[in-house]
Order: structure tokens, then C-alpha cells, then sequence
């Protein structure tokens, strides 16, 4: 009897300690935040290890860690940064800095109000000046980062913009007579496919691209704002807008004229820019990335030119994405981690970002690569500024109503006036869901 | 100390003497049951149980992921069924599951048989389970080398004299190339599985059909099936299960080497619900996707319950 009893209280003390080792590693996670000092902090960033970008961060961090005498705890997690913050923004676990462009900010921090007010980061001192007044107030008409009470949630470091990408080697007469208007535009299309050059190359699997097409369209004839206006219209009635026609029948009209590289429908990125940057095609409408991007492909002697997008009438607005730091309004060292997002805007690192990562950095004073010349050139010069899409970021829209639908226009599978009226119907069909 | 009473109370003195042996056993048993199982159980309840409970819960609301949920009752379930996209999705589960399913229990067990006296089968075996350990990406990358306009396909073709090829990567063509590529990659797992499951019907019963003059047919229909039926039917809710979870093949296949969200065509139910909460370009919808996966994890509890039913048969013991 004796054993018996015995074993009976084994397991029963086994049954307890496995409990508690369970409970132990489930609460485990949340313990070590509490932990940290106030003399460290943790940064998720949206670049890899061995990105151009990163290496300047990094040396940022570097200078930063030995300035302030902080700890700096970096993951380089690359462009799901964001996807994987929204579920840790519901434990104690919560990064104190992240960045990526706005229209991924947004929808994962800003839309539930989860982001920090930055109003310290916007008044440290950077270079003489509060950081706040380094990023031209221009850029940001068309794009609200702050909340209703005036606060901002973003501190953008650089911005990202769009052109039509050319060989500047092959084709000089670009450089110094670009097209400006549809019809020229049209018209020198017309000319490389006479010329046996195929005009221009896209990548029709990625569906963001091809949106890119349409959206922009809609924003040259309509003006920034038109295609959230169009997206958030529960009637539908937005898309009987002769304009919105117009802008799918300019798309159609380069589908059907026959202008797209072979292919395109069924290709995996980036095998058709690969192509391009090895002079498989004139054109490319893309990202200020474009450079960067493919430099590691380009064919030798290969020289990054561009030129703005043409206008289809008075509208010229340019597309200005910005992208920055936000901080969780959970974290625990936020006042470190937005004085290294103030810092991080300091001309040193401004200037490296242009030079050496070949991106466009957010102040005005800072170097650009000379590949980015005329994007700059266009965006300093620029009246008006538009995001990507126009910043339209509805639950599951731009996934299930306007890709799946773009694309058919985009590869030619359908024509304009079908896109419109399968859009509207789409869209009346996504708002009723929403209610 | 009242857990002492317990066993006690069933101890096998209570029970008739011959039974003690025995029962001493089953005692011994169900003293170790708690033990034994209580760890895995409680895991089990606390990170699968719980959560189906958690995303059942979160289901009935508007969330973003983070800050505030509001009540929506059965509005994400009703979105779902109104929703064509859903219903698509959900049709391509189904192609997996029944079409790619069957033909890949035909060919396994086609090339089980085959492979039950040919020379070298082991090493033949060996062979064709291995596209089941590369890893899915694999063949997502492969895909691109393969059938992109200029790949390794229309390089073959071209000397060949086809000049217009088919647009193989084409939106259309993406699922099918799918369900080719779930075949290629699966057959050989089933086909060790079912091969374990033939190789274990003893041979007299062989010789006892050559006696009886049966043909390859009746030795399949009265020997071979009825002997496997246990290891097919395991096979069955195997291959339910994992279909219903396809994703990431689907992920890499369609979606520019995963740069962006695959086309609409290829998605799966699993997709469908990936993208509504983490697709990272639109507020997350985590009520609309958990809605899909609750949906779907219904799906799968009704069609393993069916294949149960309907594979049911007395297990024959040889």
C-alpha cells in the first residue's frame, strides 16, 4: 500500500510540475520586456542584413550606441516586420521601434491608433534644428501622418517615388527630350516598336505593379485624392465617371497596342526587369527602387535614366510614398528610441542614404546618387503629391476587389468598359460585407 | 492526500480472484494514465484547444489585429458565403483534395504493385519519395527557371519549331501547375505508405491465388484491397488533413517568388485566410480571416468524419 500511495504522490507532483513548467514557459515570454533598463532598446526594421540601406542604419546605430551609451537591440526582420508586429502589439513583447512606408504603417499601426504621438522626436534638435522641420511639409498635403489632435505618429526618413526607367546610354534623346503628354508618350512608343525595339517591359505577376498603371492614371486625369474617392464610394456610382473610363481605356490602349514585352502575362518576377535592365525592352514604369534593384543585372555600361510619368491633362501630380519610424504606443523605452529616430535625420546619414544606398532621402539638402537626379529633379519641382494607390488601404479591398479585377484589365483578358462595370459591382458587393 | 483513496476504491480486490492478474495490470494502467497523458493533454488543450476556442471567439468581431474588437455576431460568416473569392478558394481546397487526392492514391498504389516484385525497389523507393523531402519552396523558384517565356521549356521547344508556346505561368495555368506539382510531390510519400501496407499481406495467400487460378484482377479486388483497407483509409484522413493546409507552394508558385499576394486564382482557403489578416497592404481583417479558418477547420472535422464512415470496414487480422 505504502508504493501505492507513494506513486499515487509521484504523479500526482509530476502532473504539478509539468503544470507549472507549462505555465512557467507560457508567461515566460512576457517577463523578459520587464526586465530591460531604461538604457536599451529594441528596433525591428523593415531592411536585411546586407541591404545598402541597412549598412547605413547600422552605422547609425553604431555611432548612436557609442554616443548615448545605449544598447541598441536590432532585428534585421525585412519587409514583414510590420505583419509580424500586429499580433505582439497584443502581449507585453512589443519592439520599441519599427519603420516601413506609410501605406503598410497605416493600416498595421496607425488605423487602430496604436502608434506613439512623436511629438518629442519632432522637436529634438538634429544638425541645429528641430527634426521636425527637416521634412519638407510638401510631401505630406496629400498624406496625413498625424492624428486629429495634431500629433504625428511617423517620423519619414525617405521617400519613394515612381518614373518610366530608360538605358540613358541607348537612348540620350530621352534624357533631353522626354515625353510629357499621353500622346507624345503614345507617339514614342509607336517609334521603338517601329524601330523593332520592344517598348516597354512589365511584370505582370505582381499585381501591385499593374495596379500601379491604372491607379496612376486615375490620379493624372482626376487629381490626388480621386482614386480614394472612387475606392470609397459604397454606391459604386464613382465608377460611371467618364474620367475612370478613360483612365482604364488608356491602360487598355497599351495592352491592345501591343506595346507590354512577350510574355508578360506569364513570367515570374523579376524575369521581365531582368530583361529590361539587360536591354530586353526600352521602357519600365517602376519604383525610385529601380536602381538599386537591379544594378546587381544591368547590362555592363547600363545608365539609370528617367522621366515622370506623362500627364494625360492638367493634373501632374508626383507620386512621393514617405517611409519611416513609428513606436508602439506599448513600448516601454519610447524616449530613446524616438531620440535615435531624430537622430537617424542627421545630414551624416541623410547623405549616406542618397550616395551610398541610392535611396531618396527626406531632406531636401541631402546628396542623391545620380542615378535618382531626375526623380529628385521632378519631386523638387513637383506642385502636387500623391501616394501609391492614393493611400487606399480598406480591409482586404485592395487584395479582393481591385487586383484580382486590375489584372484581368492589365493582361489583356478584358476590356475597359468590362473592368469598370465588374469593379463597380466588386465594390458594391466589398462595402455591403463591411457593415 | 485524498488521491490515495481513489485508486482504492477500484482497486482489484474489490474484483473476482482469477482477474487479478489482469486487473492488477489495468490498475497499474490507469494509475499511469494520468501521468502519462495528463502532459500532452494539458499541452494539447492549452495551445490547440483553447486557441480554436480563442479564433471561434474572435470570429464574431470587427479586430484590426490590435485595439478595440467590436461585436459584428455572424457578419464575417455571412461575408465569407457572399464573398466569390471565398467561395473560389474553398472550391480549390476541394480540387486538391478530391482530384489531386485520387490521382494520387491511383498512382501510389499503382506503383506500389509495380514495386512489389521489381528488382531494385528499394533504391526505387527511395527515388520517388524524394521530391517529397525537397522543400516546397523549391519548387517555386523551379518553376520560374522552368516555364518563365524565355526557361528551360520554350528553349526545348523552340528548335522543336513551336514558335507561339503556351503561356505556361499564365493566371490560368498557375492551379493546374499546382495540382501537377502536389502530385509529383506527394505520390512517393503514399506510395511507401501503401507499400508498407502490401508488403505485409504474407505470401501464401499469393500462392494460394496462383492455385486457384485468380487473375492479377481478382488478386487485387480480393486479396490486395481488402489487406490494405486500414492503411488506406489512414492514408485517406492523412492526405485530407495536409491538403486542407496547402499553402505555402501556392504562396511561391503565383506570387512573384513571394514579393506579393498570389494571383486570386490559386488561392486555397488557406490563402484566402493568410491574406486577410497578414497580407500587410490593407488593414488586417483578423475577425473576416479567423471567420475562414474556423470555417474551414469545420470543413475538414465533416470530411474526416465522412472518409471514417464511409472507409469503415472490420479490420481483417492476418
Amino acid at each position: 500500500m505504502a508504493t501505492r500511495v507513494g506513486r499515487a504522490r509521484w504523479s500526482t507532483r509530476l502532473a504539478a510540475g509539468v503544470a507549472a513548467a507549462v505555465a512557467l514557459a507560457l508567461t515566460g515570454c512576457s517577463g523578459s520586456a520587464a526586465e530591460q533598463s531604461g538604457k536599451e532598446f529594441t528596433y525591428w526594421s523593415m531592411w536585411k542584413s546586407g541591404e545598402p540601406q541597412q549598412k547605413v542604419l547600422a552605422d547609425a546605430i553604431a555611432d548612436f550606441e557609442q554616443q548615448h551609451n545605449v544598447k541598441i537591440k536590432v532585428q534585421w526582420q525585412g519587409r514583414t516586420n510590420l505583419q509580424k508586429l500586429v499580433p505582439a502589439l497584443n502581449t507585453n513583447d512589443v519592439p520599441d521601434l519599427v519603420d516601413g512606408p506609410y501605406l503598410k504603417m497605416y493600416p498595421a499601426l496607425a488605423a487602430t491608433k496604436q502608434a506613439l504621438g512623436l511629438g518629442e522626436a519632432y522637436a529634438t534638435q538634429v544638425d541645429g534644428k528641430p527634426a521636425g522641420e527637416l521634412i519638407p511639409a510638401k510631401l505630406l498635403q496629400n498624406i496625413n501622418i498625424k492624428y486629429p489632435d495634431g500629433q504625428p505618429w511617423m517620423l519619414p526618413y525617405q521617400i519613394q517615388s515612381d518614373a518610366v526607367w530608360f538605358n540613358a546610354a541607348k537612348h540620350p534623346e530621352l534624357k533631353t527630350n522626354p515625353p510629357k503628354t499621353w500622346g507624345e508618350f503614345i507617339a514614342l512608343l509607336d517609334r521603338l516598336k517601329a524601330a523593332g525595339e520592344t517598348p516597354i517591359a512589365a511584370d505582370g505577376d505582381v499585381a501591385g505593379y499593374n495596379a500601379a498603371y491604372f491607379g496612376t492614371m486615375v490620379l493624372r486625369e482626376s487629381g490626388p485624392g480621386a482614386l480614394m474617392k472612387l475606392a470609397s464610394d459604397k454606391s459604386g456610382a464613382a465608377w460611371d465617371d467618364p474620367a475612370v473610363l478613360d483612365a482604364a481605356k488608356k491602360v487598355e490602349q497599351l495592352v491592345k497596342g501591343g506595346y507590354f514585352i512577350k510574355g508578360y502575362q506569364a513570367s515570374k518576377f523579376p524575369a521581365q526587369q531582368q530583361k529590361w535592365a539587360n536591354n530586353g525592352a526600352a521602357l519600365m514604369f517602376m519604383g525610385s527602387w529601380m536602381p538599386t534593384e537591379s544594378a546587381s543585372y544591368a547590362a555592363a555600361g547600363f545608365e539609370f535614366g528617367s522621366f515622370p510619368f506623362p500627364t494625360t491633362g492638367s493634373q501632374d501630380s508626383q507620386r512621393a510614398d514617405v517611409l519611416g519610424f513609428a513606436v508602439p504606443k506599448k513600448a516601454k523605452n519610447a524616449k530613446l528610441a524616438q531620440e535615435f529616430a531624430a537622430f537617424f535625420l542627421g545630414k551624416k546619414y541623410q547623405d549616406a542614404s542618397g550616395a551610398e544606398a541610392k535611396m531618396l532621402p527626406i531632406r531636401s539638402d541631402a546628396t542623391t546618387a545620380p542615378e535618382l537626379a531626375d526623380v529628385k529633379a521632378t519631386l523638387d519641382n513637383a506642385s502636387a503629391y500623391h501616394q501609391q494607390l492614393d493611400g487606399v488601404a480598406f480591409p482586404g479591398y485592395n487584395e479582393k476587389v481591385l487586383s484580382p479585377n486590375d489584372d484581368e484589365l492589365f493582361l489583356g483578358k478584358i476590356s475597359a468598359e468590362q473592368f469598370v462595370s465588374k469593379m463597380k459591382a466588386a465594390q458594391i458587393a466589398y462595402w455591403k460585407t463591411q457593415n | 492526500m485524498t488521491t490515495t483513496a481513489l485508486p482504492r476504491a477500484s482497486s482489484p480486490e474489490t474484483r473476482s480472484t482469477p482477474a487479478r492478474r489482469g486487473g492488477s495490470l489495468a490498475d497499474q494502467r490507469r494509475r499511469l494514465f494520468v501521468p502519462f497523458v495528463g502532459p500532452a493533454l494539458l499541452l494539447y488543450v492549452v495551445l490547440f484547444v483553447v486557441p480554436i476556442f480563442g479564433a471561434v471567439w474572435i470570429s464574431f468581431h470587427k479586430w484590426a489585429g490590435s485595439g478595440p474588437m467590436t461585436w459584428s455576431g455572424i457578419d464575417n460568416y455571412r461575408g465569407l458565403v457572399a464573398d466569390p473569392l471565398f467561395r473560389q478558394s474553398l472550391g480549390n481546397t476541394l480540387k486538391l483534395l478530391f482530384v489531386v487526392g485520387i490521382a494520387i492514391f491511383v498512382l501510389s498504389f499503382a506503383m506500389a504493385l509495380v514495386l512489389r516484385d521489381m528488382a531494385g525497389r528499394k533504391i526505387v523507393r527511395s527515388v520517388i519519395f524524394f521530391p517529397h523531402l525537397v522543400n516546397a519552396l523549391v519548387y517555386g523558384i523551379l518553376v520560374g527557371f522552368i516555364f518563365n517565356p524565355d526557361g528551360l521549356a520554350n528553349s526545348i521547344l523552340k528548335p522543336l519549331g513551336v514558335d507561339a508556346p503556351p503561356q505556361w505561368l499564365a493566371q490560368d495555368n498557375l492551379f493546374p501547375l499546382i495540382m501537377v506539382t502536389m502530385v509529383w510531390m506527394t505520390t512517393g510519400y503514399y506510395t511507401t505508405i501503401l507499400m508498407a501496407g502490401v508488403d505485409r499481406i504474407p505470401p501464401y495467400y499469393y500462392e494460394d491465388c496462383a492455385l486457384a487460378g485468380a487473375n492479377a484482377w481478382q488478386r487485387l479486388r480480393h486479396v490486395i484491397l481488402p489487406l490494405t483497407w486500414d492503411v488506406f483509409g489512414v492514408c485517406a484522413v492523412l492526405w485530407t488533413i495536409s491538403s486542407v493546409k496547402i499553402f505555402e507552394i501556392i504562396w511561391i508558385f503565383g506570387a512573384s517568388n513571394g514579393t506579393g499576394v498570389p494571383p486570386a486564382q490559386t488561392w486555397t482557403a488557406a490563402v484566402y485566410t493568410y491574406v486577410t489578416a497578414f497580407s500587410g497592404d490593407s488593414i488586417p481583417a483578423y475577425g473576416a480571416a479567423t471567420a475562414s479558418a474556423v470555417l474551414s477547420l469545420f470543413l475538414v472535422t465533416v470530411l474526416v468524419v465522412l472518409l471514417r464512415r464511409v472507409m469503415r470496414r472490420d479490420v481483417i487480422e492476418f
